[in-house]
């Protein structure tokens, strides 16, 4: 740059009127690319971790695997297997099927303790209540899963407390079944239900429940059509978090199933492992749909709830 | 209003369900370190008797001491650059008008949406395509990616409330920009990127189904490892394992309890999602 190194001409470029006008649309430019260049670590992440390997995804649910050979040509004949299949329309139920037994369960456990911990008067009690609640979730799924597998287990603590108090003659099959994987999940979830539920319920002005108790209102007629109601955005919000999550499940469903629990991610995972991948991709691909469709679904709950 | 003036039978309830609560919350934890102390290699209760042999065990099995060591160290790494450019991501947020603003958030928070199984095998097969697999960068990389959604929404979160005066005046004082941030930003976030930091460490750490395909047979981290010998035994090596996971679990909690004492967990983040334009 012979022109701006000679030490005249940069200074009339810099004092130049006509000159200084693009200097100063430099600046404003480079203010507006600011936040982008702040955004770019992350979505040049984004974009070699997650779009691009599921743009892969989807290419491989377009091949075809025969006779142990992966056929790299377009085809939708995956596609027709998995939806005329009765075998993978049965895991794509007992998934759905799963999923919503979990979320009962769970909410069944967790709105009453999120009403606890709301109702809860001493601040110390309310610290480890929450406390108790939440820090579950710090510990592995896989320690977690392991502990009700030992717990329910046909020679565990409580087969053990049933047979002692006379509650069962013979030993429950709790664990390796659909019902482990139901209890071990609502504990696996129980926080994310809780939590949402709690909020809500920590936004509800007092004054409507003592209004409605003082016009005369009984506990339940006042939980009935006023604490139930307002904290019902809560209630979808957790239900829309557990049911999705448990659509997903796959450590819990592979430890505590025994294999006799076959939803959509195990079906995935054992796809890959025999490497035909193009029934892991629409496996995949099809739990991805019902996850998106779910949320949707619950959206549009929350949005009538909320009304 | 007190408990006292809730009818006693109703309250009565309340509370021993919340009691059933608590141990059905507790019980799977607990009844891991009890079997730990077992003197038998199977599963039976009450324990026939009781020993340290599983601990011995388990201090004879330099599989898991690689296994814990790697898992640390990754997860440390990812927190490490989640915070940094999760941080940067959140600040462009907050701070400047940006295209599509609500679409751009959704599609930064959509990792946590998508089943962690299909995300895991996804990045295998791209990772064996472009011939990336088993290298360390892919297993960090896709580490950093999942625990970011957690760092951009707590900071984010963070930086919504926080006095933007404060950081005006700091300017007009004549700090840089990066100095400000540093010296005036940081320390009001700083509860919040703790937060965060242990929610993204403690999810790297625990991550099984996006890491289950990327790592090789010889390199597992440790819920990997545990969920591998889980498949194989049952015995209470994986108990005492399991114990010490828990009592660092326990420990992680305290720590944090202590950091933000006297101060409001940052964990409610509806109202500031409602705040935004």
């Amino acid at each position: 740059m012979p022109e701006t190194a000679h030490p005249a001409s940069s200074l009339k470029l810099a004092i130049a009127p006509d000159a200084s006008l693009p200097a100063r649309q430099r600046g404003a430019w480079r203010r507006r690319s600011i936040p982008f260049l702040l955004l770019l670590p992350t979505l040049l992440l984004m974009g070699y971790t997650f779009i691009l390997p599921l743009l892969t995804f989807f290419q491989y649910s377009f091949f075809t695997y025969r006779r142990g050979r992966l056929v790299e040509e377009f085809s939708l004949e995956t596609y027709r297997r998995f939806l005329f299949d009765g075998y993978y329309r049965t895991i794509i139920l007992d998934t759905l099927w799963m999923s919503a037994l979990v979320t009962i369960v769970a909410v069944i456990i967790g709105y009453p303790l999120a009403y606890a911990l709301w109702r809860l008067e001493r601040p110390w009690m309310k610290r480890w209540l929450s406390l108790i609640i939440f820090s579950p979730i710090i510990v592995s799924v896989v320690v977690r899963s392991y502990g009700w597998t030992v717990l329910l287990a046909d020679q565990g603590p409580l087969n053990w407390m049933l047979l002692k108090l006379g509650l069962i003659s013979a030993p429950l099959t709790l664990v390796f079944n659909l019902t482990g994987v139901v209890i071990s999940l609502s504990h696996v979830f129980l926080p994310f239900i809780v939590f949402p539920i709690y909020a809500s319920m920590t936004r509800l002005d007092p004054a409507l429940r003592e209004a409605a108790m003082d016009l005369g209102a009984g506990w339940w007629f006042t939980f009935r059509r006023v604490t139930l109601p307002l904290t019902l955005p809560g209630l979808v919000a957790a239900t829309q978090i557990a049911f999705t999550l448990a659509l997903g499940a796959f450590v819990t469903p592979a430890m505590l199933g025994g294999g006799r629990v076959q939803v959509l991610p195990l079906q995935v995972y054992h796809a890959t492992t025999d490497i035909n991948w193009p029934v892991a991709a629409v496996g995949g691909l099809t739990l991805l749909l019902m996850a998106f469709v779910s949320v949707a679904l619950f959206n549009r709950l929350l949005k009538y709830s909320e009304a | 209003m007190t408990l006292s003036s809730l009818p006693p039978l109703r309250y009565m309830l309340l509370w021993l369900f919340t009691a059933l609560g608590v141990v059905f919350i507790i019980a799977p934890l607990a009844v891991v370190i009890v079997n730990s102390f077992s003197s038998v290699a199977y599963n039976v209760f009450p324990p026939e008797g009781f020993s340290t042999r599983w601990y011995e065990n388990l201090a004879g099995q330099a599989a898991f001491y690689g296994a814990a060591w790697r898992s640390l160290v990754l997860a440390g790494l990812a927190t490490a650059g989640a915070l940094v450019i999760g941080t940067m991501a959140a600040y462009a947020l907050v701070r400047y008008p940006l295209p599509m603003p609500s679409l751009l958030k959704a599609f930064l928070l959509a990792p946590i949406v998508i089943p962690k199984i299909v995300l895991g095998v996804a990045l295998f097969m791209f990772f064996v395509r472009i011939k990336m697999f088993g290298s360390y960068s892919s297993l960090l990389l896709t580490h950093m990616l999942i625990v970011l959604p957690f760092v951009i929404s707590l900071v984010s979160a963070a930086l919504y409330n926080f006095d933007w005066t404060l950081q005006e005046a700091a300017m007009d004082l004549g700090a840089r920009p990066l100095q400000t941030f540093i010296r005036v930003v940081l320390p009001e976030i700083s509860v919040s990127m703790v937060v965060a930091a242990v929610f993204a460490f403690v999810t790297s750490f625990d991550q099984v189904e996006t890491t289950l395909f990327l790592v090789r047979t010889d390199s597992n981290t440790l819920p990997i490892e545990m969920f591998l010998y889980l498949q194989k035994w049952q015995d209470p090596t994986i108990a005492a394992l399991s114990s010490v996971l828990i009592l660092f679990a326990v420990s992680i909690v305290a720590g944090l309890a202590l950091v933000l004492r006297n101060r409001q967990l940052p964990l409610d983040m509806r109202p500031q999602k409602d705040d935004t334009p």
